[in-house]
């Protein structure tokens, strides 16, 4: 599929591209899905993905997995938009260990991928599955990968826009975000080499840094000032 | 842009930079289907003065399906539909026995709501059930909702909004249209010494834009931890650091917030923060906060009835 590794810009399109498809094929197709992780993460900020993220993360019902590998495994989307002028073919692939609802499948935690065959950039499709014999009690939503939620911190299911596209997070996404990601996540603006502007709404990479250290916060400081002080 | 490419000659001090890494920088969640902020109509507003005429606001917070208490609470205020104006500070339905009772009579009364958690919730269960689900194979959100859940059944659409699309399908077209339009902010408006006056369900994060709040956390904070709203129990209330903020505007700029949602603090009077949820369904009492206006400036009395237990 791909013979090189993308650029910085080309790679944030190509991941762009490949979660607009994912979510319009699912809807098309009528799956529901929900986004996770870092996937939420970026939609908290800007509702875009985070530009150091090398993949997105989706979720979905056991039964939409069921549907979708009885129905959809090995199917190739073709996608020509605005976007990508020259069409592009996407293959959903789902992995035959699906069925195994276990935890301890740990070769085998991601149980579907949304590939983007030009880049080979794909999704991660995770399945949240009821746990019916969890200590918590009923209710209890379990993935291969080892993430556990309460079902009502998920559904139902909040409409928004990822991407420009419609999506769904779940319920309580600030309290999934903050068990994932600690209650900093949604508050640093500085992180993996990026900051936030608050103005455009945007991570900018942040230069290495030649000049002292100051500089860049006074800047930041500056584009702040319209803030109330607490 | 780059970053850095602009050098600003500024001089700022280490508190400053430390609030950057604030909590409200980031995009706002959009979110469909829901009416962020609303003026209430000043036809409502209470008339001060020498030639006022008599006009009341009255406030309730979680309702939570206690018609009874609420017809007795109306009474014992005596609620005049002609001059009074009943706002329901979120929470007006589920858990209790009449959910379907407290909406019709907040429609018959032309009430103004807030828009509470519990709305939120069964408004988008019952979203999710309206949504076109095509025919799969496996159950969907339409399915019967007195369906049993057990083991066997694993691919029931048991998304445990079960209860809440229960009450979506109870309550019926008109009465979830007319939620809808419940507001997750009300902006009463100026209200002499209260300042701006704002309605919500559960509380709003200080020094942050009300166009800027995030409305999940306005409609489920308890408490603020690092400068973020969260709906833990156990921390600082959030009315500490509001009420710290607001007395650090000018006096004009000051904002008083009457909300509900916090049962187990119960009544929470402070100056510029009204917690009114008094747990009526637990048994505890139904609150009413009544604002009128006076010869010189507003004033605000508080009525409670006592509720049966509900649980």
């Amino acid at each position: 599929m791909a013979d090189r590794e993308l650029g910085y810009r080309e790679r944030k399109h190509a991941l762009s591209n490949l979660i607009q498809t994912y979510l319009a094929t699912m809807d098309d197709i009528g799956v529901e899905t929900w986004l996770m992780h870092g996937t939420l993460l970026g939609w908290w900020w800007n509702r875009k993905i985070l530009p150091w993220d090398s993949d997105s993360d989706v979720q979905m019902s056991e039964p939409s997995m069921q549907y979708l590998a009885s129905y959809y495994n090995m199917s190739m989307f073709h996608y020509k938009t605005p976007r990508i002028p020259e069409g592009r073919d996407y293959f959903l692939e789902i992995n035959p260990h699906y069925i195994n609802r276990e935890q301890t499948d740990r070769m085998n935690v991601i149980d579907a991928r949304w590939v983007d065959t030009t880049s080979g950039l794909f999704i991660d499709i995770t399945t949240a599955r009821y746990n019916w014999t969890h200590p918590a009690g009923k209710g209890m939503l379990s993935c291969k990968d080892g993430h556990e939620y309460r079902d009502t911190y998920i559904f139902p299911l909040r409409s928004t826009f990822f991407e420009g596209t419609p999506a769904k997070i779940p319920f309580a996404y600030k309290e999934v975000l903050e068990a994932e990601y600690g209650q900093k996540s949604l508050t640093l603006t500085e992180y993996e080499a990026h900051r936030f502007d608050q103005e455009g709404l945007e991570w900018i990479p942040i230069p290495p840094k030649i000049k002292e250290p100051q500089v860049s916060m006074q800047e930041e400081n500056q584009e702040n000032s319209d803030r109330p002080q607490a | 842009m780059s970053a850095g490419s602009e050098i600003l000659e500024t001089t700022s001090t280490a508190a400053e930079i430390e609030a950057l890494d604030g909590y409200g920088t980031n995009a706002q969640p959009e979110l469909a289907g829901m009416i962020k902020l609303m003026d209430l109509s000043p036809k409502y507003i209470p008339e001060t003065g020498k030639h006022r005429r008599s006009k009341r606001l009255v406030i309730v917070g979680d309702v939570h399906g206690m018609k009874d208490s609420l017809v007795e609470l109306l009474e014992k205020v005596k609620f005049n539909e002609k001059h009074d104006h009943l706002v329901l500070a979120g929470d007006m339905i589920s858990k209790g026995p009449d959910s379907r009772g407290v909406v019709d009579l907040a429609i018959h009364l032309g009430a103004t709501c807030v828009r509470g958690n519990h709305e939120d919730r069964i408004i988008l269960a019952h979203a999710n059930m309206e949504a076109e689900h095509r025919d799969v194979g496996v159950p969907g959100p339409s399915e019967p909702t007195d369906k049993q859940q057990d083991m066997l059944e694993e691919e029931s659409f048991n998304h445990g909004d079960y209860k809440d699309r229960k009450l979506a399908k109870q309550l019926g077209e008109k009465r979830i249209k007319w939620l809808k339009k419940c507001p997750v902010i009300l902006r009463v408006g100026k209200l002499g010494d209260m300042g701006e006056v704002l309605v919500v369900h559960a509380g709003l994060a200080p020094g942050i834009k009300l166009q800027q709040q995030d409305p999940v956390l306005v409609m489920s904070m308890r408490t603020i931890k690092h400068g973020v709203p969260t709906s833990k129990r156990k921390g600082n209330v959030w009315t500490k650091a509001w009420n710290k903020f607001q007395k650090s505007l000018p006096k004009k700029e000051r904002s008083t917030v009457i909300y509900g949602h916090d049962s187990k603090r119960g009544l929470q009077l402070k100056k510029y923060s009204m917690g009114i949820d008094t747990g009526c369904r637990k048994g505890g009492k139904l609150t009413a906060v009544v604002i009128e206006g006076g010869h010189l400036d507003h004033k605000h009395k508080l009525y409670h009835v006592k509720c049966k237990d509900e649980r």
